[in-house]
């Protein structure tokens, strides 16, 4: 069983990102990029303003890449409008079927 | 407060403007097949060694078949080899010559012309030549090599292996390079192209994108490079017993070797739907799915031709086994895959700076669902009745499943418009 775990150091920052970032879609399955398992932490840096978002795709040649990361950047922008937004992209470790969420797999059909 | 900040190693994908030529030009070519057919359904009486035929098989094979999967391969390059294409005007280049160099070939082969085939047999070669450096140059420039990246160079230097072999043919219609008459080699050339191109890259590039669509959590690498081995050994072995003339026998051996790699394909193919995390399978899919249980049928064709006809009968069997697999898995595995590529590129291409500006499309809304589940319908009903008749070598059931063929083409032909030109709001 898997529910969203999305590592942060601001629980209730994180929720208030994670609010926006359900509305981001990977296009092709359907899914937001939160029950996909995509997002893997969400660190807020009070002092710096700033956000760090380490993130990944289904596959590191995802035709869908540019697009995913783009929005969630928006999406966090949309969030916190006066913080600077940093995206990082990981593969390590890569994702798995067993990142999606309990939620994302009931819609995939499970 | 500066803007936001990317990092990460996002590979790029090929450029649309690179992949979108071969699509049109493919699916032009898929409807002329269909019209070529449907004027010429008296082949079915007729030895596959025949102008008409010859012009057909190559529209079928080179301008349908070839230029479609050049172009996913192009596209597919990254996915496959972990690495980026490297170079898009050597792209260009290959579309360039293998789109001027195809026609010209079938016009050759229509009317037998030997200057025709000459010219465009070359023009071809030169396009493939091209493309074979290009997916080397790209392999070698990436950090890993995987199997999947293997079964990829590995199905072009087969791709030029076949056009090569081919334009030797043509040639030697004029002047005698080879040993004996150019149709001694037909099999070999049309081998070169049907296990070492066309089967090494559709199950590569299969065995890679189905269990992605499912997003299955199965994987064999193991098995896969068992599969390359009894596939490549197949065509290998069935080369060098051709040129020595071995008994009928003998080609059991390349047969049974192909058979177990296609079984293992479909075993593979069942196993990843099997454990599957998307449960639901779309309609292209599901076209994908019975293009793979398609290949078995030519393995069949040939099984009976080898165990129960006399010599003199196998030719019609040989048009059967040719039909099952230029209008067979072939063309089913492009249909499909067609709509599971073709889609996310333009949609890429509309609305890759449009983040989050508003409602976007799925790319599976950017073409008609139920004109694709019309055209396969129809293609699957025309293949089946075509198959009939070759069997009873009944010319008005060609044309009747002919007709079926050619609207299934239309509707592809749509699909594919309706596309390419999608425009965002």
């Amino acid at each position: 069983m898997s529910v969203v775990c999305v590592m942060t150091n601001d629980s209730d920052r994180c929720d208030f990102a994670l609010v926006g970032l359900y509305e981001v879609y990977d296009p092709e399955v359907g899914l937001n990029v939160v029950d996909l398992g995509l997002i893997y932490q969400l660190d807020f840096d009070e002092d710096a303003k700033k956000v760090h978002c380490l993130m990944t795709l289904t596959t590191q040649f995802c035709p869908m890449g540019d697009q995913i990361t783009g929005d969630v950047t928006a999406s966090l922008t949309e969030a916190f409008p006066d913080w600077q937004i940093a995206v990082e992209l990981t593969f390590e470790p890569a994702w798995d079927y067993t990142k999606i969420s309990d939620v994302g797999r009931e819609f995939l059909g499970q | 407060m500066s803007g936001p900040i990317f990092s990460g190693n996002l590979q790029q994908t090929t450029n649309y403007r690179v992949v979108l030529p071969f699509y049109i030009y493919g699916a032009v070519s898929f409807l002329i097949a269909c019209v070529l057919l449907l004027f010429n359904t008296d082949l079915v009486h007729l030895h596959y060694y025949s102008p008409h035929t010859l012009a057909i098989v190559h529209t079928m094979a080179l301008a349908w078949g070839t230029m479609i999967i050049l172009g996913a391969s192009h596209q597919l390059l990254p996915v496959l080899i972990e690495g980026k294409l490297d170079n898009d005007n050597i792209a260009y280049a290959t579309f360039a010559f293998t789109a001027i160099g195809i026609p010209v070939l079938i016009v050759g082969f229509f009317n037998f012309n030997y200057n025709l085939l000459e010219i465009g047999a070359t023009l071809v070669n030169a396009g493939v030549l091209l493309y074979l450096i290009n997916v080397f140059r790209s392999s070698f420039k990436s950090n890993t090599r995987g199997v999947h990246a293997w079964y990829m160079m590995t199905a072009s230097i087969w791709l030029f292996s076949t056009t090569f072999f081919g334009l030797l043919l043509v040639f030697n219609f004029s002047y005698p390079l080879l040993p004996e008459g150019s149709v001694h080699y037909l099999s070999i050339h049309a081998h070169l192209g049907i296990i070492g191109w066309f089967l090494m890259l559709v199950i590569g590039v299969g065995t890679r994108l189905i269990p992605m669509f499912f997003i299955s959590k199965y994987t064999n690498e193991k098995v896969l490079w068992v599969i390359y081995w009894l596939i490549n050994s197949s065509l290998i072995s069935f080369i060098l017993i051709r040129l020595l003339n071995s008994d009928t026998i003998a080609y059991y051996f390349p047969l049974i070797l192909a058979l177990s790699g296609v079984v293992l394909f479909v075993r593979h193919i069942i196993k990843a739907h099997a454990v599957r995390i998307r449960r639901k399978v779309d309609e292209q899919m599901k076209t994908s799915i019975i293009s793979v249980f398609q290949m078995l049928l030519p393995i069949v064709a040939l099984l009976i031709a080898l165990l129960f006809l006399p010599i003199d009968r196998n030719a019609n069997l040989g048009l059967i086994y040719g039909f099952c697999v230029f209008f067979g898995w072939i063309t089913a595995i492009i249909l499909g895959m067609t709509f599971k590529t073709l889609p996310f590129i333009v949609w890429n291409r509309e609305y890759h700076k449009k983040a989050r500006s508003g409602k976007t499309p799925a790319p599976k809304e950017l073409f008609n669902e139920k004109a694709y589940n019309t055209m396969l319908i129809l293609y699957l009903a025309g293949f089946v009745t075509f198959i009939v008749a070759l069997s009873i070598k009944n010319s008005l059931t060609a044309q009747i499943a002919t007709v079926a063929l050619l609207i299934a083409a239309c509707l592809y032909v749509y699909n594919v418009g309706l596309t390419i030109f999608h425009k965002a709001n």
